[in-house]
């Protein structure tokens, strides 16, 4: 985070980036040896969507200081547009059963589709945020919450059909096991399907790092510690948060890319305001301030609702015991419960504003800067 | 005759039924020191609020360099080169020390949002950290640097927002109460280090001020305003021994007044 006169990066950096380089290539040698049906893959490719949208959250509510919530609606565009411009054509006429087809007959290739849900999240970015960003907080976040329920709305409305196949769902275009290398016979040689996902939100992630410690960076937080301190020295605030708000959208929108083809499928209904309340216990239950934060908790977040907190959901009998509460629903009572811990007696989460690098730092017996104080 | 940097012309602010600031007129010429003080609650802040864009003046013109920037946006009018510091200070919380400064380096950036991003402006961000270092150690905060700038004593806070405000590279420097909170011997030397930073940095200051001492010691010339109004103008001299002066501060004890918000 903070860096003085770095003439060269200091250690606790460079080790940083040698303890997420291992963690990739854990995966790929793990991805290999280990059925891809396990449930750790399943965690990984959700966790690696859901830490690039929370980090993109977190841009933000986080750094910059703008209560959104319109990352669904920004997810949603990013899933759309990267659906509707790779279903391969010979597909088309089985997914748009009902409008002949669709519009679009042609057919991108997959990255340049999701730079493109990224560039159409951005855009529709800009054009809210000029009314939107004049609002403050709490109307801000009412407002966003509206564009997104609109946009969803929006999606399914039968006259946009031939585009988005109405409330019908995008599917049949290529997803994370399409990046599986196989051989002439169909049969996976290299697989992939776990590394390219979470390279994907690593590179987004690392952009926005490198957003942050830049100049540009500085200024969003220095609107968010104090509006008028930072429009006294120069900062244009208008243009500064609208910038923050394209650039969140930018990777929502590319997060949403990476939902669809986690997914398989895209169906308009399935972006809710509850997908983005998800995001936003992620962003604070890892840290508001904190990309590692958000990181961290994504995997974790994603790791017990879908893994290790299943069991809950199920009868579980111990000899003739049958152990009560265990049905279904349960499990989403005791999340609840979980999450209401984090928030009413460990508001910093598990990071507060610490980065990696600040950890080991710390485990440096170095002094830390603008670690999680207050 | 001197150059005029700033020029206040009738300037009035209506806040609902309040008058804060009535048509008050001032010139402040190139290298002066100027103070305007007055009893609290008199209208000094709002007039830095309408010179720095915070408040569009209910009527009125404020001229920098012959330039109308009257109603323009803070962030324009502190580009155009005035900068400031405020009475309840407003320190960038998250930053520490080097990053408050360097923060106000933004403006003169010549990056975008992409070319930073990707570090294509490396030199400009180099320089940016170097010129920071060297304001830093010009106003003897270089050993402070990396402390949070909201851990600081408060004596040095301020001196830090007016670091801060000399990174911009402004050509004029609104100081509101840089003395608040401080010990005699600090505002002792605050008064040498602004007549410091002055000639260094070829300023021309506007300041408020509560503490007379400072006020006659480094003031070229003083306004005094009272409900908003011009009561008196002059050199120090002339202004202590200004009758309507000594009326409107009659029975207020300068060290028992309390800053407003
Ligand atoms: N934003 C505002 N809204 C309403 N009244 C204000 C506002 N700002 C200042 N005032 C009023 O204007 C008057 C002058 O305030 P101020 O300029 O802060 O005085 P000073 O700085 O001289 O102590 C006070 O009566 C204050 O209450
Ligand atoms: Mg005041």
């Amino acid at each position: 985070m903070t860096e003085i006169k770095r003439k060269k990066l200091d250690s606790a950096t460079v080790i940083s980036i040698v303890i997420v380089l291992a963690l990739y290539v854990a995966v790929f040698v793990a991805e290999q040896f280990i059925p891809a049906t396990s449930m750790l893959f399943t965690v990984i490719k959700k966790g690696a969507t859901y830490a690039l949208v929370a980090v993109s959250m977190n841009l933000l509510n986080g750094f910059t200081g703008i209560f959104s919530l319109g990352q669904a609606g920004f997810m949603l565009i990013g899933a759309y547009v990267y659906g509707i411009f790779t279903i391969p054509v010979i597909s088309r006429m089985d997914v748009y059963q009902y409008y002949n087809g669709g519009l679009v007959q042609f057919t991108l290739p997959v990255f340049v589709a999701m730079l493109l849900s990224g560039l159409a999240a951005a855009f529709l970015a800009l054009l809210i945020g000029l009314p939107v960003l004049r609002l403050k907080s709490d109307y801000l976040a009412i407002a966003t919450l509206g564009f997104a329920e609109i946009i969803r709305a929006l999606f399914q409305w039968d006259k946009l059909g031939p585009i988005t196949n109405g409330s019908n769902m995008l599917r049949l275009f290529p997803n994370f096991n399409d990046f599986n290398i196989r051989n002439a016979d169909g049969q996976v040689v290299v697989y992939l399907s776990t590394l390219v996902p979470l390279l994907i939100a690593g590179v987004c992630i690392f952009v926005i790092i490198l957003l942050i410690n830049s100049t540009y960076g500085r200024a969003l937080r220095a609107i968010k510690d104090d509006e008028i301190a930072a429009e006294a020295m120069g900062i244009r605030l208008a243009s500064h948060k609208r910038l923050a708000f394209c650039i969140s959208s930018f990777f929502a929108g590319v997060g949403g890319a990476m939902l669809a083809m986690y997914q398989t499928t895209v169906q308009a209904k399935s972006f809710t305001t509850a997908m983005t309340y998800e995001i936003l216990l992620i962003v604070v239950i890892g840290g508001i301030g904190s990309v590692t934060g958000s990181c961290l908790s994504s995997f974790l977040f994603v790791a017990c609702s879908e893994w290790w907190l299943r069991f809950l959901d199920q009868k579980q009998v111990i000899g003739d015991f049958e152990v009560p509460l265990l049905r279904n629903g349960f499990r989403l009572v005791v999340f609840s419960i979980i999450i209401m811990i984090v928030v009413l007696f460990f508001r910093q989460g598990i990071m507060g504003r610490k980065e990696l690098p600040d950890l080991i730092r710390q485990l440096q017996g170095k002094k830390v800067k603008g670690g999680a104080s207050k | 005759m001197s150059e005029n940097v700033l020029h206040i012309d009738h300037l009035t602010m209506r806040f609902g039924g309040v008058v804060a600031v009535n048509d008050l007129s001032m010139d402040i010429n190139r290298g002066e020191i100027v103070a305007l003080i007055g009893p609290n609650g008199a209208g000094k802040t709002t007039a830095f609020n309408m010179v720095t864009g915070v408040y569009t003046p209910t009527s009125g013109k404020i001229t920098l360099m012959g330039q109308d920037i009257t109603g323009r946006r803070p962030d324009e009018i502190t580009k155009l080169g005035i900068a400031r510091t405020f009475q309840n200070i407003r320190l960038f919380s998250s930053m520490t020390v080097f990053e408050n400064v360097l923060t106000a380096r933004h403006l003169r950036r010549t990056s975008n949002f992409l070319s930073a991003t990707f570090r294509l402006n490396a030199a400009e961000e180099k320089r940016m950290r170097q010129e920071t270092e060297a304001l830093l150690k010009e106003v003897g905060l270089y050993e402070l640097r990396d402390e949070m700038a909201t851990s600081l004593p408060y004596g040095k806070q301020r001196l830090l927002e007016i670091a801060r405000a000399l990174s911009t590279q402004p050509k004029v420097l609104l100081l509101d109460e840089p003395a608040a909170g401080m010990n005699p011997q600090e505002t002792e030397e605050l008064g040498a280090f602004i007549k410091l930073i002055k000639d260094k940095f070829d300023l021309t200051v506007f300041l408020i001020e509560h503490h007379m001492n400072l006020v006659m010691d480094i003031s070229d010339r003083i306004y005094v305003i009272d409900f908003g109004k011009q009561i008196a103008q002059g050199t120090p001299s002339e202004v202590q021994n200004d009758p309507a002066v000594i009326a409107a501060y009659l029975g207020v004890d300068e060290e028992e007044e309390v800053s407003p918000a």
